[in-house]
C-alpha cells in the first residue's frame, strides 16, 4: 500500500518556519534575476559584488541603508499600528506630505532656534498627519466608511498641495530650484556620517510601541478590537474610541516620517519628496506580519532594496529593471508566506485535534 | 375547519400533486431525512410540523431540487421525477418561499419578479415590465407596487413579492418555510386569504410551521417529522392543538433530576439578585423583539427558558448582559437600576455571558489562548496592573482556566480556533464562571456539543448555582430545561409567555407555549 502523502493547511505557523521560507523566496528572487541579467548580458557575480560593496560592504552605503530606512520605519510603524486594530491606512504617503508641509510651515516661517525650532516642526508634523487623517478617521468610527478607499485618495490631494506649495506661494526665489521651496534655516543634527538623529528616533519609537503593544491594557484592548470587534464589545472594551486614537496615532507616525525627511535628508520642502515611503510602508507592514518589532528587520530590507536598485542604475539598468525586481522578491515573499501553511501530513494518520 | 367549502372537489382517479416516496438524505454523521412518505393532494394545504432539526426544511430543500436525495422517489402527477435544481423544479410548477428572502435589495420589484424568468421577453422597459407586475400581481390577489424598491419594502410585502415570484412562473404546488415568522397580525391575515383563494383553484400549499394555532387554523391535513421521519399525518379537523404538541416534542425522555441539592448547596436567595421590569426592545425595522418582559433572578437558582430560536432569546440575553439597552423598561441588579448598557460594568458586578455563538461574539478566533482566556479580567490584577498588561500572569490565569475545564492544551500561545467546538465552549464556560458572582446568562451552552460534554456543560449550571449564583439557561431543548431549571419560562414573539414551575410541567405544557398557546396554568412568577 502506498503511502498517499497529503498537504494541510495549518492555521497558524511559527516565526520561525515563516522565516526560513522568507530566506528561500529572496533566493529564489535573487537566484531568477541573475539568470535574467545573465541574459541581458550582465554579469551577475560583478553586479552583486557592487551592491554588496556599495550597501553593506562599505561605511557609506550603510549610512546611506540607515537613511533610506529612517522613513521605513516611521511609515510601516504607522501602517501596522493601524492594522492592529483591523483597519489599513494606505494615506501614509499622504500623511507623510501633510507632515513635511506642517513641518516647512513653521521651519519656513517662524524665527527660533533650532533648540526650539525643530521641537516645534516636530510637533508640526505630527498635527499635520494627524489632521490629514482626521476625516478619514471620523468617517471610519462614525459612518463606517471604508478606510481603505478615503486614506488612499487623500495621497493624491497631499501630493499636488505640495506641488502647488512648491511651484507657487513657496517656490524657491533664491536659488530657482525647481518644484522646491528655499532650503530651511535649520536641520536635524547628523549623528554618524549622513545619517541624522532621525534614524535613532525612529526605532525608538517602533521599540516603545511594540512595548506598548504587547504590554499595556491598552494595547491588549486594541488586539482584541482588531481579530473581533464583536467580542470586543462583549467584554466593554470601547471599540470606536479605540479606532479614533489608533488611526490619528498612525497619521502622526507618518507625519512625523515627513518631517524627518523634510529636516534630516532634502533640508526643503519639494514635489515628489516623499518618494513612494507611504506606500512602501504598507509593503514594510505586510512583510511585518502586524507585529511593531518586526517593522525594523522588514525596513531594513526595503531599504536594501531601494539602495541596491539605485546602485544597479549606475550601471545602465533602468529603474522599470530595478522595479521588476524588487515587485518579484516581494512576490516570491507572498508566495512563501502561504506556502509556509503547508505541511505533508501522511493520509492514514489521522490528525487528533489537541 | 370551517373554510372546508373552498376546497374544490377532487375527480376520482386524480393522483397527488406531490408523492414521497421513502425519501432519505444524509449528511455527514446526521440523518437529516429517512423513510418520508408524504402525499399533497391537489387544493389542499398540508403543514409540516416539526421541533427545530426535525428534517422539515431538508426534506422541502429535496423536494425542490436545492438537495438531491439519497433514497426514495419524488413523484408529480403520477409521473416520477427528480430534480436538479430549482430552475427545474419551478418548471414543473413546485416553487418555494423561503424563511430568508431571496431577493435583490436594490432591484424594483418588477424587475424582481422578472429577474431569471425564462417567459420573460428579451428586451423590454421598465414601464412595459411594471405594467406585467401590475398584471400578475391582480391576477394571483397579491397587491405590490412594481415600481418600488425591494429594500424599502417591509417583510409582510417582500414575501409577496417572493410568492408572486413563484406563482408566475406558473407554480401548482407552493411551499413556504415559516412564512409568518416575519408578519403582524394583519399580514398573516392577508397572506392566509390568499393561499386560501390559490387553494380554490385547485393548486397546493405546504406550509411550514411550529405555530399551532397557524396550523390549526390554515392547513386542511398536517404532518409531523420527528427526528427526520416522518411520525404521523391527521386531518386538522380531527386535531386538537395539545395532540399536536404531544405528537411534536413526544419522546423517550430521560428526566434526570438534577433539580435535587446535595447537602451544603446555598438556599434560594430571599430578594432577586437582577430583575427585568417592563423591559421592551425594538430590531432595526422598529419591530418589537421583546415585549414588556418582566422577570427576577434569584440567587441559587437556574431559570430555564424555553422557546423557539428567534422569538426574543438573544434580545433577552443583551439586555441582561448591558450588550443593549431596552427601549422601554428597567434592569435592576441588586435592586440598583443599571442605567446604562455597559458589558464590562455588568462582567465587574458579577455577570458572566455564555453567549450564543462563542466564535463570533466570545472569542477573538486569531488571538492566542491566552489573550482569549484574558477577556473578562485584563483590567483586573494580576493581569492588568496600572494601565499595564501582565502578559506573564495572563499565561497563568489561561492555565488555570484550562485546567478547571480539563482542557488539555499544548501551547497557549496558539490561536484559540485551532481548538475544537466543544473545547471553545468548556473554556468560554468557564472563563465566564470564574467573573460571574452574582448572574450567569448561557445561552445554547450545550448546542453543537456531544451528550458527554452537555452533561458537563450542564454539571457546570448546577454547581454554579449550588454556590448560589442565579443561573439563566437558555435552550431549545426541552429535556435539558426540564432537567436542570427549578423554573421554565417560555418565549413567543418576544413576549415572555409564562414562567412555570418545572417540577409541576411537563413537556406538552411547553410545547403548547412555544407555539403561542396559552393553555398551561400560569404559574405566578416569582413565587418561591
Amino acid at each position: 500500500m502506498s503511502r498517499q502523502a497529503a498537504f494541510q493547511r495549518m492555521p497558524s505557523v511559527p516565526a520561525r518556519r515563516i522565516l526560513i521560507w522568507r530566506a528561500g523566496a529572496i533566493a529564489c528572487a535573487l537566484l531568477v534575476t541573475a539568470a535574467i541579467l545573465a541574459l541581458s548580458g550582465y554579469s551577475p557575480p560583478d553586479l552583486a559584488l557592487l551592491v554588496a560593496r556599495s550597501t553593506v560592504g562599505s561605511r557609506f552605503g550603510m549610512e546611506d541603508l540607515a537613511l533610506f530606512m529612517s522613513p521605513l520605519l516611521l511609515t510601516g510603524a504607522a501602517v501596522t499600528v493601524c492594522n492592529r486594530i483591523g483597519l489599513w491606512n494606505i494615506g501614509a504617503e499622504g500623511q507623510f506630505y501633510a507632515g513635511a508641509i506642517g513641518a516647512a510651515a513653521i521651519g519656513l516661517f517662524v524665527p527660533a532656534p533650532a533648540l526650539v525650532l525643530l521641537p516645534l516642526m516636530a510637533a508640526a508634523g505630527i498635527v499635520a498627519g494627524m489632521g490629514w487623517i482626521a476625516i478619514p478617521t471620523l468617517a471610519r468610527a462614525y459612518a463606517g466608511v471604508n478606510e481603505i478607499i478615503t486614506t488612499l485618495l487623500l495621497n493624491f490631494v497631499a501630493s499636488l498641495l505640495t506641488y502647488y506649495l512648491t511651484t507657487g506661494p513657496w517656490r524657491d526665489h533664491v536659488t530657482g530650484a525647481q518644484v522646491s521651496s528655499a532650503r530651511l534655516p535649520v536641520s536635524i543634527p547628523e549623528i554618524w556620517g549622513i545619517v541624522h538623529w532621525g534614524f535613532p528616533i525612529g526605532l525608538l519609537i517602533v521599540a516603545v510601541l511594540a512595548a506598548v503593544m504587547a504590554h499595556t491594557r491598552w494595547g491588549y484592548e486594541i488586539r482584541v478590537g482588531g481579530a473581533n470587534p464583536d467580542a470586543a464589545r462583549y467584554a466593554g472594551i470601547p471599540v470606536r474610541a479605540r479606532i479614533i486614537v489608533v488611526m490619528l496615532l498612525s497619521g502622526g507616525l507618518a507625519g512625523l516620517a515627513g518631517m524627518f525627511e523634510l529636516a534630516g535628508t532634502v533640508h526643503r520642502l519639494q514635489g515628489g519628496m516623499a518618494n513612494n515611503f507611504g506606500y512602501l510602508g504598507i509593503v514594510v507592514a505586510v512583510l511585518a506580519r502586524g507585529s511593531c518589532l518586526d517593522v525594523i528587520p522588514a525596513a531594513l530590507l526595503m531599504a536594501f532594496i531601494l539602495d541596491a536598485g539605485i546602485v544597479l542604475q549606475t550601471q545602465q539598468l533602468t529603474a522599470s529593471v530595478v522595479l521588476a525586481i524588487t515587485g518579484l522578491m516581494l512576490f516570491m515573499i507572498a508566495i512563501a508566506d502561504e506556502l509556509a501553511h503547508y505541511r505533508p501530513v501522511a493520509r492514514m494518520k489521522k490528525e487528533t485535534a489537541p | 375547519m370551517a373554510d372546508a367549502p373552498d376546497r374544490p372537489p377532487v375527480a376520482p382517479g386524480t393522483p397527488p400533486i406531490l408523492q414521497l416516496r421513502g425519501i432519505g438524505k444524509f449528511f455527514p454523521g446526521v440523518i437529516a431525512n429517512k423513510d418520508v412518505d408524504l402525499e399533497v393532494w391537489p387544493g389542499e394545504i398540508h403543514a409540516l410540523l416539526g421541533e427545530n432539526g426535525a428534517g422539515k426544511s431538508t426534506l422541502m430543500n429535496v423536494v425542490t431540487g436545492i438537495y438531491q436525495p439519497e433514497e426514495g422517489e419524488i413523484i408529480l402527477d403520477g409521473y416520477g421525477r427528480s430534480f436538479a435544481s430549482p430552475q427545474e423544479a419551478i418548471r414543473a410548477g413546485i416553487g418555494m418561499v423561503h424563511q430568508h428572502f431571496k431577493l435583490v435589495q436594490a432591484f424594483s420589484v418588477a424587475e424582481n419578479i422578472h429577474l431569471g424568468w425564462d417567459e420573460a421577453p428579451r428586451r423590454i422597459s421598465a414601464r412595459v415590465m411594471e405594467e406585467r407586475t401590475r398584471a400578475i400581481s391582480e391576477r394571483f390577489g397579491f397587491p405590490v407596487r412594481p415600481d418600488a424598491r425591494v429594500a424599502d419594502l417591509s417583510a409582510g410585502e417582500q414575501q409577496r413579492v417572493e410568492i408572486l415570484r413563484v406563482l408566475s412562473r406558473r407554480a401548482r404546488l407552493l411551499i413556504m418555510d415559516e412564512p409568518t415568522a416575519v408578519l403582524t397580525p394583519e399580514e398573516t391575515r392577508e397572506l392566509f386569504r390568499a393561499l386560501r383563494a390559490f387553494r380554490a383553484q385547485g393548486n397546493a400549499v405546504i406550509i411550514i410551521s411550529h405555530k399551532l394555532d397557524e396550523v390549526m387554523e390554515i392547513s386542511d391535513r398536517v404532518s409531523i417529522l420527528r427526528h427526520g421521519r416522518r411520525i404521523a399525518t391527521f386531518d386538522t379537523g380531527d386535531c386538537t392543538p395539545s395532540m399536536l404538541a404531544t405528537t411534536m416534542v413526544g419522546r423517550e425522555i430521560v428526566r434526570r433530576n438534577m433539580r435535587a441539592r446535595p447537602p451544603g448547596a446555598q438556599p434560594v436567595s430571599a430578594t432577586p439578585v437582577m430583575g427585568l421590569r417592563n423591559v421592551t426592545m425594538l430590531d432595526a425595522r422598529g419591530v418589537e423583539s421583546l415585549r414588556d418582559v418582566s422577570l427576577d433572578l434569584y440567587g441559587g437558582e437556574i431559570l430555564g427558558i424555553a422557546g423557539v430560536a428567534g422569538n426574543g432569546q438573544r434580545e433577552l440575553t443583551q439586555v441582561l448582559t448591558g450588550l443593549a439597552a431596552p427601549a422601554t423598561g428597567q434592569v435592576l441588579l441588586d435592586g440598583a437600576v443599571m442605567a446604562r448598557p455597559d458589558p464590562a460594568a455588568f462582567a465587574r458586578a458579577g455577570v458572566g455571558h455564555v453567549p450564543e455563538d462563542r466564535l463570533r461574539s466570545a472569542l477573538a478566533p486569531s488571538l492566542s489562548i491566552t489573550d482569549n482566556m484574558a477577556l473578562r479580567e485584563y483590567a483586573i490584577p494580576p493581569v492588568g496592573r496600572r494601565g499595564l498588561y501582565d502578559s506573564r500572569a495572563a499565561d497563568m490565569l489561561a492555565r488555570d482556566i484550562a485546567r478547571v475545564a480539563t482542557v488539555d492544551i499544548p501551547d497557549f500561545a496558539m490561536p484559540v480556533r485551532n481548538l475544537s467546538g466543544g473545547n471553545q465552549q468548556r473554556l468560554v464556560a468557564r472563563r465566564e464562571i470564574r467573573i460571574a458572582h452574582r448572574v450567569l446568562i448561557a445561552a445554547y451552552p450545550a448546542r453543537g456539543l456531544d451528550i458527554g460534554a452537555i452533561a458537563t456543560m450542564l454539571g457546570y449550571l448546577t454547581e454554579l448555582r449550588d454556590q448560589g449564583v442565579a443561573v439563566v439557561f437558555i435552550s431549545e431543548d426541552l429535556e435539558d430545561l426540564l432537567n436542570v431549571s427549578d423554573r421554565i419560562g417560555v418565549m413567543f414573539h418576544g413576549r415572555l409567555m409564562a414562567v412555570v414551575d418545572a417540577a409541576d410541567t411537563d413537556m406538552e405544557t411547553i410545547g403548547l407555549l412555544m407555539g403561542g398557546r396559552d393553555g398551561a396554568p400560569m404559574s405566578a412568577r416569582g413565587e418561591q
